[in-house]
């Protein structure tokens, strides 16, 4: 039994392992099915050996799930104690120590095999393994580098890694994606101006028709000049857009997107300060930098 | 001459200031108040030194103290009104000369002040000549009009949360206005400025900053600045505000302080500084003289770049950031000179205002010199040509601008600039734009000094100075080396021949003590026998502004066979001048043309044998003979700008081509494109394209062949052929490949092309077809242009681009057709203009959600309302203009909406905008929108002496009198500005909207009754005209007693005062009609009227002083019942009389009438000043009636006067003989 259930055993697992992986694939479950069925043809002839002579269905079920668990707790078990050693493939030393350790008297295993009226079943019929599903044939499976050990995994599928973009044919029409940009933005522009201009305080240019060409009143602000010099968000956005795209092409040294700073860079004097400046920077002797001095109490006056 | 030989300076003054501590204890933002006081060091130079002037305006003075002892003192300032009482004079000439007369009497550089303490006698009596005495003057500001700006916005939060801040400003020596000091360029001392803010602020003032104290509530710290090298009051200054601090990284001496949040925009314009200071550092091999540097940036600044010692007050507005292309030269520019004058101007000074052109000069021409390594050569000659232009153009339309006027020896008489309506005799009187000017000559002739005698003798010159200067600025004021820390043009040409050995007295005589440019006629012919060009250059010397040019000139001849040089000689009468040709004419076609700078080009010469075929050209000239003999392809005069001069030359269009395709100079290039514009031929077209496309051509040459182009194509209007001019240029440059009718997004990486692709669309705007309108091919470009402008991709913000893309719209606009002048509605809009708006409308609103930098789409826009509102497409209306023109808006936007104002005034011809425009310029808290307006206004007059308008009235010539006369004393500026609008309107003369005031004399005489002319003012016309006459009555006795022209008595009044306090001289008597009055009066100043009241002698509680001497001033004065001159017991004023009538030759035959009229004058006076206090306001009204009479007969005599001696008075109807 133990001969042909070792074996079973191991296929038994990856039989499950496949099964628990891929639910529904039917070659698989195909082969699971047939390892269920040697099972019970087992216990079936267990129970025989020990003088049943008929039971119920239920009762073999549950008892086909018990030597299943068990063979499956064995299995796990001893590729745990293999890979503690550092091995991949299980040995005999793995099955007796995992044996041991669920409380199985080893001992007597050998006799129990050896009685006498053991019943031999005949070796289950060889279902071919569960062709593993070509997964996507996408590009070429990766062999080890020469410094990963060879013991090590292989590489995952490359269609777990390797990106295949999909895309729409583009418009490819220049013309019209400019036109389209233009005019998108023209409505935008327009619709909003339009909204602010009916919401709110407005000039106009004609006396006879004041929603002609309506203007959004101008409105003076107290710091006039904050407006007028500090660029607006949009074109801060634009900046950091067009910064970061260059900065993808160079190898960007510094961490300053400051366009002063790029500014600089380009220059040949310029080049050369900032890297000394961080240094120098603690050593500013500025006085107005200086701290504040507290008033002297012998002031007069 | 004043051009003394080697003599060193010498002080007006009877004291040498060595040292000055101002402290300003406590500055108010919600109140625009300043408190604090001063303390100057002295040396008296003379034995008994009694009285101490210094300069001050518009302070409140509480107390003096000389030495620990109160002093009184006396504060007159003459120029709060310069000619008294509602004087009807209305006489520029009169104003001019009376307004130079009080700018004199306070000049602190002749000695004078309009502060004038008494030494306490126990100081004076010791006699010690080298006795130091302390004088400490306590004083405060409230309110300050001028001298220091308080810019405080109204919004939420504490001072500084809101941004707050204060800062000095002025014009030339203005520091007086905002503390008591000696406020002349000449007078060094070493400084103490203690400034005590609130905490969250930032003191930024001159010198090194010592040590930030806290008060004692640790509320407030008080910053300590030292100022070791010897400065002059003038460049001394103040900044206060809640300031952002970035130390250079590339210099940690030098710090930059910008308004709260601006800190990015400051990093960034900052990050090239250094390379300026390295720059001047190197050329002059002299270190920057001061240990430390600071810039400011401030709101509503007066300039946009001010200089003092050791900072520099900048706008605001000209930070910018990354992405902006436009403003960064611009800003360099402002930086540089800055700099430039931190050298030449603060750290060197000027001895005398008649000097002021070196100093100009020398920082203008370094700062050239910068431009020119900067920016490369092609700028620098631009900019060169451009400034030379711009001289030539102010000289030829003004007269002249003179850089050394030589006043010497009061020769009044001999004013050196007849021409000007105003005087150049001291920077307070000079127009603005005359001053300009001024510093556009000063550095274009150190750059003919620097041809004369090489830019190396020139470096080392300025290096010589610059070496006395700093050896002398280390040295104790008792070693008196502190002079040679003044520079004077006797001083800088000294060191000139000293150092180079060269004599440059001509060319100095030529261009800095004589006005005028030159102006040159030039032609040629080539003579092929003797294989000679014979050249002729004639000269325009009897027009206005021009003078005569003697001297050599040097012309280039551009040949077959090469470019040669020859200098000729201008001499009196040779006008003709033959220079051989070293070509054969016979031409090897194979052979390349070697050009000035060595280069050899391939050049088409068919061009040259079309016209030679067509043999002979008559021209208005004479006959040239050219063709295929001639070997010239073009002819260059001084084409190094070596003089000041103007220069029409005539040659054939096919070499003014050649010169613009071959001739690498951009100058050249220039002058060719402009001689262009008057040939519209096709081959001047291709020359023009050729130049446009072509990359190595400095962008500026190609922006201007775009509007050349422009012009040709309209004077070629009915043979073109072929797109638009420009269009197919544009789409090839700017446009994309697969669809030429879009352009391409913007990538304005190549500032050239930007350029370029911002001028090609304004220039083609330009263009006309058959009936005068844009075509509608471009304008439907342009419209696309804005339709398709994508700045996604782009580093640069496109704002420029746009804004001049509105512009081109607005260029495109034509004069609509007006049908019976109906009212202009919506429903009649013709539609290319229905887009053009709609696209303008879209843009301005747009800008109120996503403001551009400097808000440069809203100017265009509203530049181009404007337009729409001229050419009559909508209704013209300056409601929109005036809610633009708003105090808050940004100023860029209100300067644009002011001048669509202005221009609506002149076109409607309101008074109700020109009203609300003299309101503002009155009442605006910003001083430069004041002044912008005024010359905006002068520029663009509703209406000008020459012509009729119905704007014309007494009210505005009232007003603005009123104006020049009191109204802008806080302004140096704004009061010439004031005076140029003035002189814009009604001329020099009267105005002739003006009542004629003979037709009320002669009524006088004869009925000797109070008839008036109904057009005067009763009340007005019982005061009117006293002081005038007064003064009038003045000159008259002067004249024949004296016989001296006046600024000889100031020359030596300072020696006169006398020890016992008794006024020697009568000319007292005219200071005493100068209480100002109709203008607000100042808080505290005593006019030589209460002097009776003030005994000099006690020392005075100064807050009582004060309210009485307040109250004095409240109540009328009137001018015919001074006091008599016994009172003069403090005759420090020096007298005004106004040079035009003491010189007049008819003053003497009227002496006699004078004499009359001045003792009926002065016995009145003793009469009526008894009672004088009790009757304040009431006697005027008794006594209307009795002086009426009196006073008509002085208005008469006045006038009689005033025209006499105006330029007019020959040619005036208005003769004085009437009255006589």
């Amino acid at each position: 039994f133990i001969g042909t259930s070792l074996p079973s055993h191991w296929n038994l697992q990856s039989g499950l392992r496949s099964g628990s992986g891929k639910t529904t694939t039917s070659p698989a479950e195909n082969y699971y099915l047939a390892r269920r069925r040697t099972l019970q043809v087992v216990v079936s002839s267990l129970l025989t050996e020990c003088g049943f002579e008929s039971a119920e269905k239920a009762a073999v079920e549950s008892l086909t799930e018990m030597i299943q668990s068990y063979i499956s707790e064995v299995g796990r078990s001893a590729k745990s104690y293999c890979e503690h050693t550092a091995r991949s493939t299980p040995t005999l030393s793995d099955v007796v120590v995992t044996l041991i350790e669920m409380g199985f008297n080893v001992d007597t295993l050998p006799t129990y095999a050896k009685r006498s009226q053991r019943m031999v079943i005949t070796a289950p019929p060889v279902t071919n393994s569960p062709v593993v599903p070509k997964a996507l044939a996408a590009g070429q499976k990766r062999v080890h580098p020469p410094y990963i050990p060879s013991h090590l995994p292989d590489f995952p599928d490359p269609h777990t890694y390797i990106k295949t973009p999909t895309f729409r044919e583009p418009v490819s029409d220049y013309q019209v994606l400019r036109e389209k940009a233009a005019s998108q933005r023209r409505d935008v522009e327009r619709a909003l101006t339009r909204f602010m201009a009916k919401t709110g305080e407005t000039q106009s240019l004609f006396k006879d028709d004041i929603t002609a060409f309506p203007l959004i009143a101008a409105r003076p602000s107290s710091i006039p000049y904050l407006n007028a010099l500090l660029p607006s968000e949009l074109e801060l956005q634009t900046l950091e857009e067009t910064d970061s795209s260059e900065q993808d092409d160079q190898t960007d040294n510094e961490n300053a997107p400051t366009g002063a700073d790029k500014e600089n860079s380009v220059l040949p004097p310029g080049g050369v300060v900032p890297a000394v400046k961080p240094s120098e920077e603690t050593v500013i002797d500025n006085p107005y930098l200086r701290p504040v001095k507290k008033p002297k109490v012998r002031r007069k006056k | 001459m004043n051009r003394k030989k080697d003599k060193g300076f010498e002080s007006p003054r009877p004291y040498k200031l060595t040292h000055q501590v101002v402290c300003i204890n406590n500055i108010n933002f919600q109140r625009k108040s300043v408190i604090g006081y001063v303390e100057l060091t002295i040396f008296p130079t003379v034995v008994n030194l009694n009285r101490i002037k210094l300069s001050s305006k518009q302070c409140r003075i509480y107390r003096v103290r000389v030495n620990d002892l109160e002093a009184p003192f006396i504060y007159n300032d003459p120029t709060l009104e310069v000619c008294h009482h509602e004087s009807k004079q209305r006489n520029l000439n009169y104003f001019s000369s009376a307004y130079t007369a009080a700018v004199g009497a306070v000049d602190p550089d002749a000695g004078n002040g309009e502060l004038c303490i008494k030494v306490p006698s126990e100081l004076w009596k010791q006699g010690d000549e080298m006795k130091v005495l302390k004088v400490y003057i306590e004083f405060s500001l409230d309110q300050p009009k001028g001298g220091l700006h308080f810019v405080v916005p109204d919004i939420e939060g504490n001072m500084a949360e809101r941004g707050a801040h204060v800062f000095s400003f002025g014009y030339q020596n203005s520091t007086r206005f905002w503390f008591p000091c000696v406020d002349s360029y000449s007078e060094l001392c070493t400084w103490k400025l203690e400034f005590t803010v609130d905490a969250s602020m930032v003191a930024v003032s001159c010198g090194d900053l010592v040590e930030t104290v806290y008060t004692h509530d640790m509320r407030k710290k008080t910053f300590h600045y030292v100022l070791p090298i010897p400065t002059a009051a003038p460049n001394i200054s103040l900044a206060v505000g809640p300031f952002e601090i970035l130390v250079d990284p590339y210099m940690h001496e030098v710090t930059h302080f910008c308004l709260p949040q601006l800190l990015p925009l400051l990093k960034h314009t900052m990050s090239y500084l250094h390379e300026i200071f390295e720059f001047y550092e190197e050329i002059l091999t002299c270190r920057y003289p001061y240990s430390c540097f600071k810039t400011v940036f401030v709101d509503e600044a007066y300039v946009q770049v001010s200089s003092y010692a050791s900072m520099s007050i900048f706008s605001t507005n000209l930070l910018h950031s990354a992405m902006i292309i436009d403003q960064t030269p611009v800003t360099r520019r402002c930086l540089a000179q800055a700099l430039s004058q931190q050298f030449f101007g603060c750290f060197i000074s000027r001895m005398s205002w008649s000097d002021e052109w070196v100093l100009k000069g020398i920082s203008g021409y370094i700062y050239g010199l910068y431009l020119k390594k900067t920016f490369g050569v092609n700028e620098y000659r631009h900019w060169i040509k451009e400034e030379l232009d711009k001289i030539v153009e102010y000289e030829l339309k003004t007269g002249g601008v003179l850089l050394h006027p030589a006043f010497c020896g009061g020769k009044e008489k001999d004013n050196p600039t007849p021409h000007l309506h105003f005087s150049i005799k001291h920077p307070h009187t000079l127009s603005w734009e005359y001053y300009k000017m001024f510093q556009c000559k000063a550095h274009l002739v150190m750059r003919l000094i620097e041809n004369r005698i090489s830019m190396e003798f020139m470096l080392q010159v300025f290096n010589k100075l610059l070496s006395l200067a700093s050896t002398a600025s280390s040295q104790k004021y008792q070693s008196h080396m502190w002079s040679q820390m003044l520079l004077s043009t006797s001083g800088f040409l000294k060191s000139i021949s000293n150092v180079s050995g060269k004599d440059i007295g001509p060319l100095i005589k030529q261009w800095v003590d004589q006005s005028g440019v030159v102006k040159f006629f030039g032609s040629f012919a080539f003579n092929r026998k003797r294989n000679v060009l014979e050249l002729e250059i004639r000269q325009d010397y009897t027009s206005s502004g021009t003078q005569k040019y003697v001297g050599p000139i040097k012309v280039t001849v551009q040949e077959l066979d090469g470019s040669f040089n020859h200098t000729l000689q201008i001499e009196e009468n040779s006008l003709k001048h033959d220079i051989p040709c070293h070509s054969k004419s016979r031409r090897n076609k194979k052979k390349k043309i070697p050009l000035m700078n060595g280069e050899e080009v391939d050049m088409d010469l068919s061009a040259m044998e079309r016209q030679g075929n067509r043999s002979r050209r008559k021209t208005s000239t004479g006959v040239f003979e050219l063709g295929a003999d001639s070997p010239l392809l073009w002819i260059r005069i001084d084409p190094d700008m070596s003089i000041l001069r103007k220069v029409e030359f005539e040659q054939a269009d096919f070499m003014w081509q050649y010169q613009l395709r071959y001739e690498r100079d951009v100058v050249a290039q220039e002058e060719a494109i402009s001689a262009l514009e008057k040939f519209p031929t096709p081959a001047s077209r291709l020359a023009l394209t050729d130049i446009l496309e072509q990359e190595q051509c400095f962008y500026k040459v190609r922006m201007q062949a775009c509007f050349c182009l422009a012009k040709i194509a309209n004077s070629m209007m009915s043979t073109w052929t072929g797109p638009p001019a420009m269009k197919s240029l544009f789409t090839r440059m700017f446009c994309c490949k697969s669809c030429p009718n879009i352009v391409k997004t913007n990538n304005f990486i190549n500032f050239q092309s930007y350029f370029l692709q911002k001028t090609m669309p304004v220039a083609m705007a330009l263009l006309r077809d058959m009936q005068n309108l844009c075509p509608k091919e471009v304008l439907n470009f342009i419209l696309d242009l804005i339709k398709y402008n994508d700045n996604r991709k782009n580093k640069f913000s496109d704002n420029y681009y746009r804004a001049e893309l509105i512009d081109a719209l607005t260029n495109s606009l034509t004069p609509a057709i007006n049908i019976s002048n109906e009212v202009r509605t919506v429903d009649n809009l013709n539609s290319d203009v229905r887009l053009i708006l709609e696209e303008i409308t879209r843009f301005l609103n747009m800008e109120k959600l996503l403001p551009s930098y400097r808000n440069t789409i809203t100017v265009s826009c509203l530049r181009a309302i404007r337009m729409l509102q001229k050419n009559g497409h909508i209704p013209s209306d300056p409601s929109l203009f005036k809610s633009y023109a708003q105090y808050g808006h940004f100023v860029d936007v209100r300067v644009a909406a002011l001048e669509a104002v202005v221009d609506y005034t002149r076109v409607d011809r309101s008074s109700e905008e020109l009203q609300w425009l003299l309101d503002m310029v009155q009442n605006d808290p910003s001083h430069y929108v004041r002044h912008k307006i005024l010359s905006m206004l002068g520029k663009n007059p509703p209406f000008t002496k020459a012509s009729e308008s119905s704007l014309c009235n007494e009210a505005l010539v009232d007003q603005l009198w009123k104006l020049m006369n009191s109204g802008t004393s806080h302004d140096w500026r704004l009061r010439c500005d004031a005076v140029n609008f003035y002189y814009t309107l009604f001329g020099l003369t009267r105005p002739s909207c003006l009542p004629l005031p003979e037709l009320g004399l002669v009524l006088n005489l004869k009925e000797k009754k109070a008839v008036l002319n109904p057009t005067i003012k009763p009340e007005a016309g019982g005061i009117g005209g006293v002081g005038a006459l007064d003064l009038c009555a003045n000159g008259g006795i002067h004249t024949p007693i004296s016989g001296f022209p006046s600024s000889l008595e100031e020359e030596h009044l300072p020696m006169e005062p006398p020890p016992n306090g008794v006024a020697p001289a009568p000319h007292g008597l005219k200071r005493k009609a100068e209480t100002p009055l109709g203008s607000p009066p100042e808080p505290v100043q005593f006019t030589a009227q209460e002097e009776e009241d003030i005994d000099m002698d006690t020392v005075h509680d100064s807050q009582a002083f004060i309210y009485h001497h307040l109250n004095m001033l409240e109540r009328p004065s009137t001018p015919g019942k001074e006091p008599p001159l016994v009172e003069q017991t403090l005759l420090s004023m020096p007298a005004t009389p106004l040079p035009a009538f003491i010189k007049e030759p008819s003053a003497s035959k009227h002496g006699e009438h004078h004499h009359r009229h001045h003792h009926h004058d002065h016995k009145k006076k003793k009469k009526k000043h008894k009672h004088k206090h009790k009757h304040k306001h009431k006697h005027e009204s008794k006594d209307k009636d009795k002086d009426k009479d009196r006073e008509r007969e002085r208005d008469r005599d006045r006038d009689a006067h005033a025209f006499t001696s105006s330029p007019a008075s020959g040619r005036s109807l208005r003769s004085p003989s009437l009255s006589d």
